[in-house]
């Protein structure tokens, strides 16, 4: 046997860590080496070259800049409503009793199925969109806001309550830094199912609506679909909607650690 | 009165009570933004919408919308597990195995199901295929990642014990490993399923001749809103019956089990 050391098998690692992806690369190469000329089938050559003209033009930077200002507003309108109504909720049975049945049998309604409806009251633009993160997004912080409140340690709000700590005080010194933990992953949550909603939202108004002029990078995707036919595009549009989705996640994970370091691990 | 039997009758049925207030008073708001609104298109009033429903549930276009998409999804969720729980183990079991597949995992894992739905329509055009594709990307990678898990979390002392006495290896597998990631696997199995079904109304609302999803785009361009809102409904009750039917299996399957998973 060889003696492998600590610099080797780390190497061996990496190698192995890359070969899947290098490998499907490669095939996916040889594959579009096989196709006959002028198939629009994608191709890793031409999606790079792809990807180079649309950052020359800006379209794809200002379409994603777009999707991401939207999921930005509607997740922080939603994110607001549903931290306030999770502490309400869990410091007030009266007020959980009444909102629970509500939340829950609304919370099975994906946004997707909504959005007839947002289009049929709010139109095919901006607002549409909105108004589906907003509700993709305020499910996973109200229920995990809920939950955090439930998880602080009764003891010390009955301490602080012992000490005169008005109510108020209470809510904002020791619940919420005791739930915070819970909300900041809620809002993690959160964030990933608005991302996937915008996307969602502007695939599918832009579908229903002729391409109508609502934007975002959902919408380029489909009008790459249906109108200038480009598949390298598409799968650039997808590529970049997976990179915003791991750098949103990673930003939330360092604020979640920045925010909470005395949280363990959930 | 402590005693007045009326009173505990009353307090065990408190949070049907409740939640029937809060209905009435949810439908009483609708109403008000409906009398607001004004227009019965944009927002029909909720006996409308009940009629609505009432009426497809008799003619059984409900039942058939609904039993179309429940079959595409029960076709993607086993898929789903056949693929990902077997490469779950692998990947638990073996380090170098996780290497190499995990990295792919968690290049595909951020691009959402429905970011594939342009691509996926020139493949598979409209049709069955399309939403069961779709669902089976969605439902696969929290499916994996907790078998993987779950394998991991294994007792070592447990897997020592058998090893000690001279369990083989099938054995091991099934009588120890199995039992030990279960509880994970069905968490996935349930989150799996919550993502495959909010992915499902997008996946057939733009490529499939028939499902809820379709049935809701249709009644929208149509402008017979009241059955929009009636399938929309009826998606909320489905999906809330099937979780039900997961969480009773999940106690079948595992009563050992305590509140577990990740992702």
């Amino acid at each position: 046997m060889m003696k492998h050391t600590g610099n080797e098998s780390r190497t061996f690692s990496i190698v192995r860590n890359l070969t899947l992806p290098v490998l499907l690369i490669v095939l996916w190469h040889l594959w579009a080496l096989a196709l006959p000329t002028g198939s629009p089938a994608p191709t890793p050559i031409k999606v790079v070259q792809t990807l180079g003209e649309m950052l020359g033009k800006g379209d794809l930077v200002s379409a994603t800049v777009q999707s991401l200002g939207r999921v930005l507003t509607g997740f922080s309108v939603a994110s607001m409503l549903g931290i306030v109504l999770g502490l309400m909720m869990g410091s007030s049975q009266a007020v959980r009793e009444n909102l629970d049945p509500i939340i829950e049998s609304f919370r099975p309604i994906a946004p997707m199925a909504i959005l007839p409806i947002a289009i049929l009251l709010l139109g095919t633009g901006t607002p549409t969109a909105l108004a589906i993160v907003a509700y993709a997004s305020f499910f996973p912080v109200v229920v995990n806001t809920v939950h955090g409140v439930s998880r602080v340690d009764r003891k010390l709000v009955l301490a602080a309550r012992t000490m005169g700590v008005s109510r108020f005080a209470i809510l904002t010194r020791v619940v919420l830094p005791g739930a915070l933990p819970s909300i900041l992953l809620g809002t993690r949550l959160a964030m990933g199912v608005a991302w996937t909603a915008i996307i969602a939202a502007e695939l599918a108004v832009g579908a229903k609506s002729g391409g109508g002029g609502s934007g975002g990078i959902g919408q380029m995707m489909f009008v790459f679909y249906a109108y200038n036919i480009d598949l390298n595009a598409i799968v650039v549009c997808m590529t970049v909607v997976g990179l915003v989705a791991l750098c949103i996640d990673h930003i939330f994970k360092m604020l979640e650690k920045r925010l909470t370091p005395w949280r363990q691990e959930i | 009165m402590p005693n007045d039997p009326n009173r505990d009758v009353f307090r065990a049925y408190r949070p049907v009570w409740v939640s029937l207030r809060s209905f009435a008073c949810f439908f009483l708001l609708w109403w008000l933004l409906y009398l607001w609104n004004g227009n019965p298109l944009q927002l029909p009033s909720p006996v409308k919408v009940f009629e609505a429903l009432w009426g497809l549930l008799r003619e059984g276009e409900i039942a058939e919308h609904a039993s179309v998409s429940t079959l595409r999804m029960l076709t993607a969720l086993c898929l789903a597990i056949a693929v990902a729980v077997p490469l779950g183990f692998v990947m638990g079991l073996s380090r170098q195995a996780q290497q190499f597949i995990e990295p792919l995992v968690e290049i595909l894992r951020p691009i959402s199901g429905i970011a594939w739905l342009p691509l996926a329509l020139f493949i598979f055009g409209v049709g069955d295929t399309l939403p069961v594709f779709i669902m089976f990307y969605v439902g696969f990678f929290p499916i994996v990642l907790n078998t993987m898990a779950g394998v991991k979390q294994t007792d070592p002392r447990l897997l020592a014990a058998a090893r000690t006495m001279g369990v083989g290896p099938l054995p091991l597998l099934f009588y120890v490993l199995v039992p030990s990631a279960l509880p994970t696997i069905m968490v996935g199995i349930r989150l799996a399923f919550a993502g495959s079904w909010a992915a499902i109304v997008a996946a057939e609302l733009i490529g499939a001749p028939s499902g809820l999803g379709f049935a809701i785009e249709w009644y929208r361009q149509l402008l017979m809103t009241p059955k929009v809102f009636a399938f929309i409904l009826a998606i909320g009750v489905v999906g809330y019956l099937c979780d039900l039917g997961l969480r009773a299996l999940q106690k079948r399957l595992t009563p050992w089990a305590e509140g577990v998973g990740v992702a």
